[in-house]
């Protein structure tokens, strides 16, 4: 008959490695069988007496860890913070990487905007999913054998700090930001009504295509404008995180890509506006280069920036 | 008021390595799992089981204590005797303790 002993012992040996088991076994088993040897002599009841003696025990899986002397979390205090830091850096730099990878294949075929952010947040979605579990896997490993470790942690030491930056020269950012977006939006919303050229009534001619108005894509547009202000001022107000880093990056990811989708969609100028002043259709390949360019640069400062960022926490 | 939470997490950090120096001790004379358990307990040093038997074959592991199956009487039992290097272990830790006991002594004493 198998008794609660029977199944406690086992409970506990299958936990453990083959060579440890026999000798933990007899000792295991002795001390149980001491341990309510012990109470019933105290007359106690012998039923009644194993029960006590095996809760006293406890749960079998840890008991199992303590002779295994294996830890009994993922990740300990050694590498914690070495495991958040860099994956707060990946998912900082490399989400929105992947996210505006994937969004300008689909802007460079032309595809419509809905598949071009539905296939960048899958991306960037799945990215994040695949670093966190690969990460995640890696730093368990480390944990357990620490023979992979790469050499001693290196100490830590003052120059670690990460500088800060003086107060003024954080506001005159800011006020950069706030002067050039407002500009920047005033120029967009009056160009359909503020132009150099006119048509044969007299009515401004605008310089950027009115596809922008009837479907609303520029008030999209500046919205993201406005929305990245908005994180500029949070991130110098509010403490960094995780998500807010995160939030922030698609932000200034998804105005570029928007920009580099219309341009490549030829949605930007008004043909009216390009026949009525004369250009060329080098001209107007250079004003698409250019814009793709600087939305470029755009993407890459962010990612560099967002890598700088996570960093240093 | 330190709830009794927090009590008994401060009273297991700072009991934490007695028992070590308890077992190293009282083991200079061979004994077994429960009859050490049990005498650990009488001698003062209140241990949960599931914490000593693991703890046993650690320090075995560590080369402080050695042991011997003792297969005369019905029961099989392991006993466990410290070695030359605990006992050396010991004797450090034994050094620290008092060290520590006479600090915390000086400092009660001044209020």
């Amino acid at each position: 008959m198998t008794t609660l002993t029977d199944r406690y012992v086992d409970a506990a040996l299958r936990r453990l490695p083959g060579r440890q088991r026999g000798d933990i076994e007899k000792e295991l088993r002795t001390a149980i069988a001491d341990a309510v040897d012990d109470r019933v002599e105290g007359g106690g009841d012998p039923a009644a007496a194993e029960i006590e003696v095996l809760t006293g025990l406890g749960d079998p899986a840890r008991l199992a860890a303590g002779y295994a002397d294996r830890p009994l979390h993922l990740i300990g205090p050694a590498l914690y913070h070495d495991y958040t830091r860099l994956l707060a850096a990946l998912l900082a730099t490399v989400v929105p990487a992947a996210a505006a990878g994937v969004g300008l294949v689909r802007a460079l075929r032309g595809e419509d905007a809905l598949t071009l952010a539905g296939d960048a947040l899958s991306a960037a979605f799945t990215t994040a999913v695949h670093l966190v579990c690969w990460t995640t896997l890696a730093f368990a490993a480390l944990d357990r054998l620490p023979r992979l470790r790469p050499g001693p942690a290196r100490p830590w030491s003052v120059d670690a700090l990460p500088a800060r930056p003086s107060r003024r020269a954080r506001y005159a950012e800011l006020a950069t930001l706030t002067v050039v977006t407002a500009l920047f939006c005033t120029f967009v919303l009056l160009t359909p009504v503020v132009s150099t050229r006119a048509d044969a009534a007299g009515e401004p001619i605008g310089l950027l295509s009115p596809w922008l108005w009837e479907t609303g894509v520029v008030y999209a547009f500046l919205c993201l404008g406005v929305a990245g202000l908005g994180f500029a001022f949070a991130r110098h107000y509010a403490r960094w995180s995780v998500p807010l880093a995160l939030s922030g990056a698609l932000v200034e990811v998804a105005a570029p890509l928007t920009l580099i989708w219309l341009v490549t969609t030829e949605r930007v100028l008004n043909p009216a506006f390009v026949t009525a002043a004369g250009w060329g259709p080098d001209t107007t390949r250079w004003i698409g280069i250019g814009l793709i360019a600087m939305s470029s640069l755009s993407l890459l400062h962010t990612i560099t920036d967002g890598l700088g960022q996570a960093r240093h926490r | 008021m330190v709830n009794d939470e927090q009590l008994s997490t401060h009273l297991q950090e700072l009991r934490r390595g007695t028992v070590v120096l308890a077992c190293l001790l009282v083991l200079r004379q061979a004994n077994y799992g429960y009859a050490l358990l049990d005498l650990l307990e009488q001698r003062g040093f209140a241990v949960d089981a599931n914490t000593l038997y693991p703890l046993l074959r650690r320090l075995e592991k560590q080369g402080l204590l050695t042991s011997d199956w003792n297969t005369d009487e019905a029961r099989p039992r392991k006993f466990y005797r410290t070695s030359a290097e605990g006992e050396q272990l010991a004797e450090t830790l034994g050094r620290d303790w008092d060290a520590l006991d006479a600090a915390f002594r000086a400092l009660k004493g001044r209020p």
